[in-house]
């Protein structure tokens, strides 16, 4: 790096040297008007920019307001969240800057090159042309490159900067938000009742993406493998019932359920009429048949989109292999085993990440079966609570806007943790070729 | 030639750089002439002219006509002044706060108090001169108080209070006993004992249940804490400290309100398993019309609800027409005032002096965004829209309980009664704090296990006396203080 500026700086010409200060310089003097003028006005928007409100918009970011609004005085003040969004946008725009102005050079170094070696200069239709041509590519990703960075990159920094803010309890606009440092994940490890309450949460957390991704997955399988069977007539019928269960939204299939299992629903009312006792399967005392029937609900819920995954997938298997097990007296059993689990393991494992990762933080199954109950022990959060749960107690009722995006990061590092670990062991990765 | 197009360039960059600055400059003083706009101190008599002002009305009222008519007999009253206002067509559930500021929320709301006042603190909703307004002194105390806050050191009011929420029992005189004239008419003042008496409730409940057992006395799911905390609110308890105003005092077990909690017990006791969760909220409309369940407690604004599931029974189950059945569900269908309760704690103690059921209510009224470019018209319309005259048409058209004395009289019946209540302090108001938000889930999760204790084995029982009910009782109010302060 330090030798390709020491080069730059020895053979680059005036009018190339001059382009660190007005872009588009070099271009202007090795012919590329067009160019050059893209480049001064992509400096002189930036410029105007940073006069406009860019500079501001960085103070900002730092300070998190000065002004409190007082709509009473008519005193419009500081929005601390909107600062700090703006802020983050400031430093994306600097960031696509730096990326013209890097091009700017490295475009006017290159033209020097080209004129020292008297080759032809590319004119801006020539780039253009490019562009729809071996730089495809870029002109395709780029506006979903933009879409991410604004719709996904801007809220995931908003959301991992607010956890080191006082943002949320009394601290909402028009009260100013202050920078606190690790202080949210402090009280997140030192606070007696957050710590028990968090571990507790956290493990029953990995429990339920453990079980319930491992359910589903072969319970899905299974069904695939059942209805692949040639004896099975009629699989477009048999298919389509599982379908019906995964089009139905939801949030219906689990206020369903909940009056299903209710004290007043249909299963109480059977079991009544044959003589017994209402059970409070999701009641207050119900830790465990309130967990078991979150299992079986989110097994209801997912397996029809598993199962129309892996017929998918057990169409592409090479039955000779199946053949040549049988005749090395493989049983079924063993065949399953060591040829379709092996297979369809290496073909869905980012699916089945994803899985696990979206029953880690499987928001509604406890949300709508179960909502609304603090219990003993727990930090405003119940026995079946997943740590999504709690986040939403946290800083949706209660408003903690800081400690739940604190506990956000928990749970991405969580997640990111075991996903890339599994993912980077597993067939699919380490395997890539095995079954091409 | 090139050079030269090169230093027009340069020039035109320079150029632009500076007036970019100038920009920022000019931006700069607009900024300081935008101020000292609002306040309250806005509300100088001059109308604004020519302005819509955009009303955020409730749902029933906006779909049985009242609002239509307030806004057509506003419109026609300041058409000279070319005020008009109409339907703000925004979602209950907006958030004035964040809406507000960017031109979006409503100039006028019209919600509970413990909505607006949410809005108090932030200073989004104007201070309203009260006493400026006709119906200042028609309105008690209470309801004031539920719009007052204390900003900066400084009491303001932020709303004018046009309706009493507070839980009513409703029952059926055609399900009363066929003697209760002689058997359940102690006082002989030809009304029914146990709608009188929560012992005599229970007392009937526990009958009728015993001579058929698919039907109910009172039935209420437990789990709602806005109609069991009142229970609590009968023998001292209360919510905040310092009449609802300090969130650091939680009096959900002051007092004796452990008596509260076993009169809830005792009425589970005669319920089935369905007053442990929403089973019984969720089914007491058709439960009621159909027999199975003699009483149950909600609020007025169901009251047509509960009046159309009754007569679509009778038509089912009578054979009557639309309109008799109708008559009957309305002759049939009462709504009145809750029943006392027994100063001991104790259903089944027959000696007990009777001691007057407080409940948890609320106030709907109206407010004035802080955003408002109107703030003059919206104060004008707040006027109207509680003038005696509108007040006393909504009351009619909706069947609220008005917070005006004077109306409230003039309907008479239930409003009345309501009214009394307010008056006599047994109407405990939710607070106008924002700790208010922390009580539910931990109250919600108390009376589910209450419920459930009835219907636990002997030895798995929590709540076998007042102390351990007082504990638990405890238990919730240490719960609501954590979620209150532990993040502060």
């Amino acid at each position: 790096m330090k030798q390709t500026v020491q080069t730059f700086m020895k053979t680059a010409t005036v009018p190339v040297k001059m382009s660190l200060l007005l872009m588009g310089a070099g271009h202007f003097r090795y012919g590329s008007i067009s160019k050059g003028l893209l480049y001064l006005f992509v400096e002189l928007s930036m410029i105007y920019y940073l006069v406009q409100r860019g500079f501001n918009d960085i103070r900002g970011f730092f300070t998190l307001g000065t002004q409190r609004a007082d709509a009473w005085a008519g005193i419009e003040g500081d929005n601390s969240v909107v600062m700090m969004l703006m802020g983050i946008f400031a430093f994306i725009v600097i960031a696509v800057f730096a990326f013209f102005y890097v091009q700017n050079i490295k475009g006017a170094y290159a033209m020097q090159k080209r004129a020292e070696n008297n080759l032809p200069q590319k004119t801006l239709r020539q780039d253009l042309a490019d562009l729809l041509d071996q730089k495809f590519y870029v002109l395709v990703l780029a506006l979903p490159l933009i879409g991410v960075c604004v719709f996904n990159v801007l809220p995931i920094i908003f959301m991992i900067l607010i956890a080191f803010t006082n943002y949320g309890g009394n601290i909402v606009p028009p009260e100013l938000v202050d920078w606190v440092g690790v202080d949210n994940f402090r009280k997140l490890m030192v606070l007696s009742k957050f710590g028990p309450t968090f571990l507790k949460i956290l493990g029953w957390n990995l429990l339920w993406a453990l079980l319930s991704t491992t359910i589903n997955y072969f319970a899905g399988l299974g069904l695939a493998l059942l209805l692949n069977k040639e004896c099975v007539k009629g699989k477009a019928i048999w298919r389509a019932f599982p379908i019906l269960a995964y089009a139905i939204p939801g949030f219906i299939t689990l206020l369903a359920f909940k009056f299903m299992f209710s004290y007043g629903g249909p299963i109480n009312q059977m079991i009544i009429s044959n003589g017994g006792t209402p059970f409070g399967f999701l009641g207050i005392d119900a830790k465990w048949s309130a967990r078991l029937i979150g299992l079986l609900v989110n097994c209801w819920i997912s397996v029809p989109s598993i199962m129309l995954l892996a017929t998918g997938h057990l169409s592409n298997r090479d039955m000779s292999l199946y053949e040549a097990a049988k005749i090395d007296g493989a049983g079924r059993f063993a065949q399953f085993r060591k040829l379709t689990v092996p297979f369809m393991l290496f073909a869905t494992m980012p699916v089945l990440l994803g899985q696990f990762i979206g029953n880690f933080n499987n928001f509604g199954i406890f949300y709508f079966l179960r909502g609304g109950m603090y219990m003993d022990g727990y930090f405003l959060a119940s026995d079946t609570d997943l740590l999504i749960n709690w986040l939403y107690n946290l800083s949706i009722d209660n408003n903690y806007y800081c400690i739940g995006a604190a506990i956000s990061l928990v749970i991405f590092l969580i997640t990111s943790v075991i996903s890339l670990t599994v993912y980077v062991k597993s067939p699919s990765y380490r395997e890539e070729d095995t079954f091409q | 030639m090139k050079k030269k197009w090169i230093a027009a360039v340069l020039a035109a960059t320079v150029a632009l750089t500076a007036t970019a600055c100038g920009g920022a400059d000019t931006d700069t003083t607009d900024n300081t002439a935008k101020k000292g706009g609002t306040g309250a101190a806005v509300f100088n008599g001059q109308l604004e002219e020519n302005v819509t002002i955009r009303v955020l009305e409730n749902d029933t009222a906006i779909e049985k006509g009242y609002f239509k008519e307030l806004i057509d007999a506003f419109n026609e009253e300041y058409k000279d002044k070319g005020i008009q206002a109409v339907d703000a067509n925004m979602d209950q559930y907006l958030d004035l706060a964040n809406d507000g500021p960017y031109g979006y929320g409503p100039d006028v709301l019209y919600q509970a108090n413990d909505i607006i006042m949410k809005y108090a603190d932030g200073k989004h909703i104007l201070p309203l001169p009260a006493e400026e307004f006709d119906c200042f002194e028609q309105i008690p105390d209470t309801a004031w108080n539920a719009f007052h806050a204390t900003v900066d050191g400084t009491e303001y009011t932020c709303g004018i209070p046009v309706n009493v929420q507070a839980p009513m029992l409703y029952y059926r005189k055609d399900l009363l006993p066929a003697d209760w004239e002689s058997a359940w008419d102690e006082d002989k003042d030809s009304v029914p004992d146990m709608i009188q008496s929560w012992s005599k409730m229970y007392d009937y409940s526990v009958a009728r249940h015993e001579a058929n057992k698919k039907q109910y006395g009172y039935m209420k799911s437990l789990n709602d804490m806005y109609f069991s905390s009142g229970f609590l609110f009968s023998y001292g308890g209360y919510i905040f400290g310092n009449n609802n105003t300090d969130p650091s005092e939680i009096g959900f077990a002051a007092g004796e309100a452990e008596k509260g909690a076993q009169v809830l017990s005792q009425l589970a006791s005669a319920m089935n398993e369905d007053c442990i969760d929403d089973t019984i909220t969720t089914n007491a409309y058709s439960k009621l019309a159909d027999g199975s369940y003699f009483a149950t407690i909600s609020t007025p604004d169901v009251y047509s609800t509960f009046l159309d599931e009754l007569t679509k029974a009778y038509e089912e189950q009578e054979g009557l027409s639309e309109w008799d059945a109708a008559k009957k569900a309305e002759e049939n269908l009462v709504m009145t005032a809750l029943p006392q309760l027994p100063s001991s704690g104790d259903l089944t103690d027959k000696n007990a002096e009777q001691i007057v059921s407080k409940c948890m209510g609320g106030v709907n009224g109206y407010a004035v965004s802080s955003y408002t470019k109107a703030p003059n018209a919206c104060l004008e319309f707040v006027k109207f829209a509680t003038s005696y005259d509108m007040v006393k048409r909504r009351a009619h058209m909706l069947g609220i309980a008005p917070a005006r004395g004077d109306v409230a009289k003039e309907v008479g019946g239930t409003s009345e009664e309501i009214f009394k209540n307010l008056d006599a302090g047994n109407i405990i108001l939710m607070p106008s704090i924002s700790a208010i938000a922390q009580i539910w889930t931990p109250g919600q999760t108390f009376f589910i296990d209450l419920a459930q204790d009835v219907y636990r084995a002997d030895n798995e029982k929590k709540y076998k006396d007042l102390a351990s009910m007082k504990a638990g009782l405890e238990d919730m109010c240490k719960q609501i203080n954590e979620a209150i302060t532990t993040l502060q």
